[in-house]
């Protein structure tokens, strides 16, 4: 198998020389960048498999560099952000990124995370066929149903659309804003308590105990991840 | 007020001729009847009565008109102002003069009585005053007050306080030369200005120092009167005691705030020097005895973990440092939504479950809650900060309780744990900052959970108590209260 590249964008060089150091005993190959302007010129020479970044560079928003990544490019970003971040960790994720990770964050979890990210890079099998699986749940997709164990649950239709559109992005964070467009339509991105009222519904209907799920995770200011 | 003096004056001159004229077309049929020298007394009565009424003036016109009508019509020969015997003559200079001096008197008694009644009305207003500004706590508190009254009292406008370190930046209607000069000869002194009026500056001496100028403009005509400067001159000495005492009050205020401060800091430096150098103190020890290369591998890799977890728990102190330091700056905005509890003590658990693999936390959640109005994350961080210190607390095989449940018009959240409880004076100061169960305690933290928890739960409107269980053991109860929540339409069908 090729070694995946891994660019990281981070102007902190203890943490980028940590990150890249657990990437490099991981077996990846690592470039790095201090800065967004360095980024750019590394992104399009190297033409990496995954973008670690930064939100907090000192020559640029992080955010904005997003957005002019994703004019040209579909590599998976991961976002490192300190606590305090929380808007600009929703701006840079519906700006385009995939997924995010809090400093101080664990190594362990970061592999997890690039892992995850790269492995949903490379073409699915799967993607053609038209059933999503998870736990004991079969979602088939053509006939509308969802059953567990082979038994039928009943859904509503947005309830539906709903976990459907989370199964099928399993692993990954998908923003309240996103959620809302893509299950309710681009005029109700403002809504969230709707989409809260909705999940709320869906974890009654499909966890074993809703106040601590399984499946549909909250990420708390953020959106809610999907774990099959 | 002048305006409504000439009026009533006019009247006063228009029932003076009027009556005078009328009473005796009346009365002058009847002369043979009558005395003469009782007529003349009718006269006098009218000439006192007019006085009374409505002053000086219509008394003297109408004493004027009644000896000429006394002549006219009483003195004969009848019909003519001609009066042929002497005695008449004397009686009639007699009655003018009565009528002038009688006149002149009482409307001398009324100036005093007005100027008596107007006295005690402005006394009740300077007491009035003097008792707003006992209640005004600032310097601005003051001037928006003393503005309010010359505008009220004296029509006054673009009232202003000139401070002693504002005269050389004054600019508009009093200059620095002016406002000097007025400190310097203690009295009022005024200024035309363009629309006929005067600019007015007042220094306000209190008995420590002075507190500077007062300035306002008025009607050329307030500032008339000996008698409307002393007026003006007892409110601008109100007003410079009350701003003097309002600059008191500040400085004890803002001493106090100081002491406080110095107190917070003198705790956050004592905290970091115990519950953060202790845990960095052993973080250094183990990596240099891993650095020296003779630990077997096993305990190498247990002190790797070691050093892992402590560095985690110093990250989350630092969290709680700066999570506190945001809070009380007062910067902070609830963020709030509508949403289902379960979702932010789902969150939480996920988080503890990363953090403590082994612990358990039970959920007992009452069926049908209806939807809460809070600020997710910090929700999250008081529910952390509780579960985080019941784990810590309590002995490491007994189980964390989470018990949710509707109580009146409140969401009560208690989170319960098995440990040693808390000692039992101990329940009110938990909440304060720095404040630990034990202090110098081997268990890591700084004691600001609980405060940030407080901070965060009354900035929802909330409430947060903790007691000890019955059994043994403590509970922390949120209260939160929960409104009323929008519907929502379910314009939803089966799938």
């Amino acid at each position: 198998m090729d070694m995946e590249t891994i660019l990281i964008v981070e102007d902190e060089q203890q943490i980028r020389e940590a990150v890249a150091m657990a990437l490099q005993c991981e077996g990846f190959n690592v470039c790095e960048a201090g800065t967004a302007s360095h980024a750019a010129v590394q992104a399009a020479a190297r033409q990496p498999d995954l973008l670690i970044l930064d939100l907090g560079l000192p020559d640029r928003d992080g955010v904005d560099f997003i957005r002019d990544y994703r004019a040209w490019s579909t590599t998976p970003i991961l976002i490192l952000s300190a606590r305090s971040e929380e808007s600009s960790k929703v701006d840079a994720l519906d700006a385009g990124a995939d997924d995010y990770l809090t400093k101080p964050f664990g190594i362990a979890e970061l592999l997890a995370r690039v892992r995850a990210l790269l492995r949903r890079r490379q073409p699915d099998q799967q993607a053609s066929l038209p059933t999503l699986l998870f736990g004991d749940y079969l979602i088939d997709c053509v006939n509308r149903v969802v059953t567990r164990a082979g038994v039928a649950i009943h859904l509503t239709q947005i309830e539906y659309r709903l976990l459907a559109f989370l199964a099928a992005n399993p692993g990954r964070v998908l923003t309240h804003r996103h959620l809302l467009s893509q299950v309710w339509g681009g005029q109700a991105v403002e809504n969230h308590q709707y989409l809260r009222v909705y999940v709320g519904h869906l974890r009654q209907k499909i966890e074993d105990n809703p106040a601590q799920p399984r499946h549909i995770l909250t990420e708390i200011g953020v959106g809610y991840r999907f774990q099959p | 007020m002048r305006f409504l003096q000439q009026s009533s004056q006019a009247i006063g001159y228009f029932w003076g001729v009027l009556g005078t004229c009328l009473g005796s077309l009346l009365i002058s049929p009847l002369r043979n009847l009558v005395d003469l020298s009782n007529v003349a007394l009718l006269y006098v009565l009218a000439v006192v009565v007019m006085a009374v009424s409505f002053g000086r003036g219509p008394a003297v016109v109408t004493a004027l008109l009644a000896s000429l009508c006394y002549a006219y019509f009483f003195v004969p020969p009848h019909f003519s102002l001609a009066i042929t015997e002497g005695q008449y003559l004397l009686a009639a200079i007699i009655m003018l003069v009565v009528a002038l001096v009688v006149s002149h008197l009482t409307s001398r008694l009324k100036q005093h009585a007005d100027f008596a009644s107007r006295k005690s009305v402005e006394s009740t207003k300077l007491y009035e005053l003097t008792q707003e500004l006992a209640g005004a706590t600032s310097p601005d508190a003051v001037i928006e007050l003393t503005t309010g009254f010359l505008a009220a009292s004296f029509g006054a406008c673009q009232v202003r306080v000139y401070f002693p370190g504002d005269f050389e930046s004054a600019s508009g209607p009093a200059s620095p030369a002016l406002l000097k000069q007025c400190i310097e000869q203690h009295e009022l002194l005024s200024r035309p200005t363009s629309q006929g009026r005067f600019y007015a500056l007042i220094p306000l001496a209190a008995a420590s120092s002075s507190q500077g100028v007062l300035g306002f403009e008025v009607e050329s005509s307030t500032l008339g009167s000996q008698d409307a400067v002393e007026h003006i001159e007892t409110v601008a000495s109100i007003v410079a005691v009350a701003l003097e005492r309002s600059y008191f009050a500040e400085k004890a205020r803002q001493t106090e705030i100081k002491h406080a401060a110095e107190a917070l800091r003198s705790s956050i430096l004592s905290a970091l020097s115990h519950d953060l150098r202790t845990p960095l103190t052993a973080l250094v020890g183990m990596a240099e005895t891993i650095a020296m290369g003779k630990v077997p591998a096993d305990k190498q890799q247990q002190m790797l973990e070691a050093i892992r977890n402590q560095a985690v728990s110093i990250s989350q102190q630092m969290t709680n440092l700066l999570e506190m330091a945001k809070l009380s700056a007062g910067k902070f905005k609830l963020n709030q939504a509508w949403q289902p509890v379960e979702e932010v003590i789902g969150a939480t658990l996920q988080q503890v479950a990363t953090q403590w693999k082994n612990r358990t936390v039970t959920v007992d959640l009452a069926r049908d809650l209806p939807p809460i109005n809070i600020d997710a994350v910090l929700i999250e961080r008081v529910l952390w900060n509780l579960v985080e210190n019941a784990i810590k607390y309590s002995p490491a095989d007994t189980p964390v309780e989470m018990l949710v449940k509707r109580v009146d018009a409140e969401m009560e959240i208690a989170i319960c744990d098995s440990g040693t409880g808390i000692a039992s004076d101990n329940t009110e100061t938990l909440f304060e900052l720095f404040q630990r169960g034990k202090t110098e305690s081997e268990i890591p933290g700084v004691g600001l959970g609980l405060s940030i928890a407080k901070t965060i739960v009354e900035a929802h409107g909330g409430t947060i108590t903790a007691r000890n269980r019955d059994g043994c053991g403590s509970c922390f109860r949120v209260r939160l209260p929960l409104g009323n929540p929008p519907c929502f339409e379910e314009m939803d069908g089966p799938a």
